[in-house]
């Protein structure tokens, strides 16, 4: 079973001018455990939308929407989930750890286990000298650090994230990143939206790239990075010098048999690829 | 529900509303000099100052917090770490209104224990002609609580539908004046008098329509029987405290319906 | 440095202007008006579940604006108070709340003696008998109303008789049965009066009634007076100076309403202000 299953989702608003708008266009996508799945997409391409609809904020026109094969309508569907809403805000008269008690009893914790998963997440997302003064107080990037913490809290199989990366410093971002990796250590579901391909070529699995309310495409990270493959770097050293030169990926064999003839020693071979960004705009732009 | 409730209440003391309330209550000290300047009743105008004051204190809580509790999640955008939290729509609607309700009790407790201490001061300083019937005292009041929690349920159901402050606030003032005259309108409409008979017969069907949909709030307002001593009828009470019971409950299940259905975009 | 002195010119110029203004405040002539009072039904709206504070409030408001034209002139009284007007007021004020005895306690106090409107006075006592029904002192009002100025003395056994019911007092229930047909309109009215001074609160009314029973007892002494006259000379004094030569009145009695007292052809003593400070202050030489 995939513990996130969305099928047919479809999605249209009322806009301005009584006009039907379609934010979602039939979406179909599943993810399963110990898979981080990154979400991408342009602004306005249906993230959110989507990422709402898992969580039940808004309701879907048509298809369904399954979290550990739970219907979204039910609220049972989120026991298992940990989320991070985008810009997140969470009630600012409360302190850090306040908030996470309130997070805690909302889950059904037990105080003991609050206690100490509350105590774990804000030592890990560096939160704990601050955790008794109010989130007024809070910078944008403690908030957002805070909005992973909670997210951690219940140490929930599910993870959905809507741009956890942005509004932090590179250390927060670094973090995070790692945190993500953590998590596909304990074989967690992570599912995150984010318009930033590095984020994704770092710690995804799997990639969706979502224009205009539809997924364009589904695919492996690592697969995308062999496929993008359009040549090699090769450093070779002779009497006479070193020397780089690229070849393409066809030519490589030949190459590497003619240098080995000449009595070249071949110090380097490095695949030369279209990296993620230039894949993705390829995308967006190919529609 | 009871996370969302203990958040509520937290959120009202954090605001420094009770601070609000011991500054208001303040006033009680200037009652008894005021109702000296009455000239037979000094005690009887001390108990209309005391239940008016509580009554305007509960009424700005139940517009201002009622109407906003509801519109400020959405404004601040808490309802999207709030409702992604396996928490029924529902039971954040009750959760919220609890919390409200909760601390509007608190505060009519604490002004109401305040109101008998300055009778009893009023009382000492000019013995008053009739006797002090306290439990009329207390009958006024708790139906006073009453009376602003049904309206924080109407200010609720106004938040459902509104994505402003305009109509929660606006409208549970409208709901409070006109469900004060309601019973006067309607005893007025069906006294046969010659006024009434040249009203189009749409009009009267229309208010009579009204009197039944909105609120009966003069049916709460047991002041003048507290301030002059004047018997209270059992029935009278049972009935207001079921039409309360009745009127509140559907106002928050048409709420939470609403609330339901309703997209956090 | 500079919002510094910014602050301090401020402050000093509030300094510089605060005083004159505070003194004109106090010179400046207060004047107190009744001003417009919406209908009662407006005002039943707008008070939602207020009615009785603001019912207070127009009672206050009356009873303030009555002090501010007696207290400083006492007793010659240059501006007639807008007696209309207040009446008005009163009458808003017990159709919010019906139980207020200040209402009715002081719509007392001047409607009858200074507006002469009788009929409108014992109309709204009725009224309020019909709520505040314990009290006595509404239908003792009406009682001697109806005594005084009426001379309808069956009505006025009746309410009479009703105040001592309430009352248990055994005057009320003497005034009902024959003391009132034997007791003369003056002492009537000192005992009413003596009543009414007792029981008043505020101190303006307070005032006015005093004043009038002070007129009362110089009308009293008079006729006390007159009657001596009588008994010795076997015939009724001419006129006020012819009593006051024969020595029966020392000192010479004085209208405190600031009028003068005179004998009617019938023996009645009357006075020129006709107990009110507004003719009392006008024929004043």
């Amino acid at each position: 079973m995939k513990v996130i299953d969305i099928q047919g989702l479809k999605k249209s608003f009322t806009g301005k001018r009584m006009q039907r708008v379609e934010a979602l266009k039939g979406i179909d996508l599943q993810v399963g455990r110990g898979e981080v799945f990154g979400f991408l997409g342009p602004n306005g391409a249906g993230k959110s939308t989507t990422i709402k609809s898992l969580m039940g904020l808004i309701r879907p026109t048509a298809g369904t929407v399954r979290l550990n094969g739970i219907d979204v309508h039910d609220p049972a569907s989120r026991r298992s989930v940990g989320y991070l809403p985008e810009n997140p805000a969470f009630y600012e008269y409360l302190s850090a750890q306040e908030y996470l008690t309130f997070v805690g009893r909302a889950f059904g914790m037990v105080p003991q286990r609050v206690k100490e998963r509350g105590e774990q997440s804000l030592r890990r997302l560096d939160l704990w000298e601050a955790r008794s003064r109010p989130i007024r107080g809070y910078s944008k990037g403690m908030v957002q650090r805070l909005g992973v913490a909670q997210a951690l809290l219940h140490d929930p199989d599910i993870y959905i994230m809507d741009e956890p990366m942005s509004g932090l410093d590179p250390l927060g971002r670094a973090l995070v990143k790692e945190i993500i990796r953590e998590l596909r250590g304990e074989g967690k579901c992570v599912f995150f939206s984010t318009h930033i391909t590095a984020d994704v070529e770092a710690v995804c699995d799997r990639v969706g790239v979502i224009v205009n309310g539809a997924l364009r495409m589904v695919e492996r990270v690592d697969r995308i990075m062999a496929e993008g493959i359009t040549g090699y770097l090769l450093r070779s050293r002779s009497p006479a010098g070193e020397r780089e030169q690229i070849v393409t990926v066809d030519h490589l064999s030949d190459l590497l048999s003619r240098l080995k003839e000449e009595g070249q020693t071949v110090t380097l071979v490095e695949p030369v690829r279209k990296n993620l960004e230039q894949f993705f705009l390829d995308i967006v732009k190919g529609g | 529900m009871t996370s969302i409730l203990l958040i509520t209440l937290k959120g009202i003391f954090r605001d420094r509303v009770f601070q609000g309330i011991m500054v208001m209550a303040l006033l009680f000290l200037f009652i008894p000099t005021i109702g000296s300047l009455s000239m037979r009743q000094v005690t009887e105008l001390s108990i209309t100052l005391s239940l008016s004051l509580i009554s305007f204190i509960l009424l700005l809580l139940a517009v201002f917090l009622g109407g906003t509790s509801l519109w400020k999640d959405i404004e601040k955008r808490y309802t999207f770490s709030v409702l992604g939290l396996p928490l029924s729509r529902t039971s954040y609607i009750l959760g919220r209104f609890m919390g409200n309700a909760l601390f509007l009790c608190l505060t009519a407790l604490f002004l109401g224990v305040i109101t008998l201490l300055v009778i009893l001061w009023a009382k000492g300083l000019y013995p008053p002609s009739r006797p002090v019937r306290w439990d009329n005292m207390m009958i006024a009041v708790l139906f006073d609580t009453l009376k602003y929690l049904l309206l924080v349920s109407v200010a609720f159901f106004f938040s459902s539908v509104s994505t402003s402050f305009f109509l929660p606030i606006f409208g549970t003032i409208s709901v409070y004046l006109v469900g004060n005259a309601s019973q006067e309108v309607y005893d007025y409409l069906h006294s046969g008098s010659q006024a009434v008979k040249v009203l189009p017969g749409m009009v009267v069907k229309a208010a009579s329509l009204l009197y039944y949909l909105i609120p009966n709030l003069a049916a709460f307002d047991y002041k003048l029987q507290a301030v002059y001593g004047l018997d209270i009828a059992g029935r009278g009470m049972a009935l207001t405290v079921l039409y309360w019971v009745i009127y509140t409950t559907i106002m928050l299940a048409l709420t939470a319906v609403i609330y339901e259905r309703r997209e956090m975009k | 440095m500079k919002p510094f002195a910014f602050t301090l010119i401020l402050i000093l110029a509030y300094l510089a202007v605060i005083i004159p203004f505070a003194d004109y405040q106090r010179t400046r002539p207060v004047v107190e008006k009744m001003g417009y009072v919406p209908t009662p039904q407006v005002l039943k709206f707008v008070s939602a579940d207020h009615k009785g504070v603001t019912a207070a409030a127009l009672i206050l408001k009356s009873m303030m604006y009555f002090g501010a034209i007696v207290e400083p002139q006492f007793n010659t009284l240059k501006v007639p108070p807008d007696y209309q007007s207040m009446y008005g007021t009163l009458a808003a004020a017990v159709k919010l709340d019906p139980y207020n005895m200040d209402a009715y306690y002081f719509a007392q106090s001047f409607l009858v003696w200074d507006v002469h409107e009788v009929k409108a006075a014992n109309a709204m006592l009725e009224y309020g008998m019909k709520y505040r029904k314990w009290d006595f002192m509404l239908p003792l009002f009406a009682g001697f109303n109806s005594a005084y100025f009426l001379k309808d003395y069956s009505k006025a056994a009746q309410y009479y008789k009703r105040a001592g019911e309430l009352s248990g007092a055994e005057l009320f229930v003497n005034l009902a049965g024959r003391y009132l047909w034997q007791s003369g309109r003056t002492e009537q009215a000192i005992a009413y009066l003596t009543m009414m001074e007792k029981g008043a609160g505020n101190e303006a009314v307070r005032r006015s009634f005093r004043i009038r029973l002070q007129a009362f007892r110089e009308v009293r002494r008079l006729e006390e007076a007159r009657d001596r006259f009588r008994a010795a000379e076997g015939r009724a004094p001419k006129s006020l100076e012819e009593l006051i030569r024969w020595g029966a009145l020392t000192p010479i009695p004085r209208d405190p309403y600031g009028g003068r007292f005179y004998l009617e052809p019938d023996g009645q003593v009357a006075t020129t202000s006709k107990f009110t400070h507004a003719l009392g202050a006008a024929r004043k030489p």
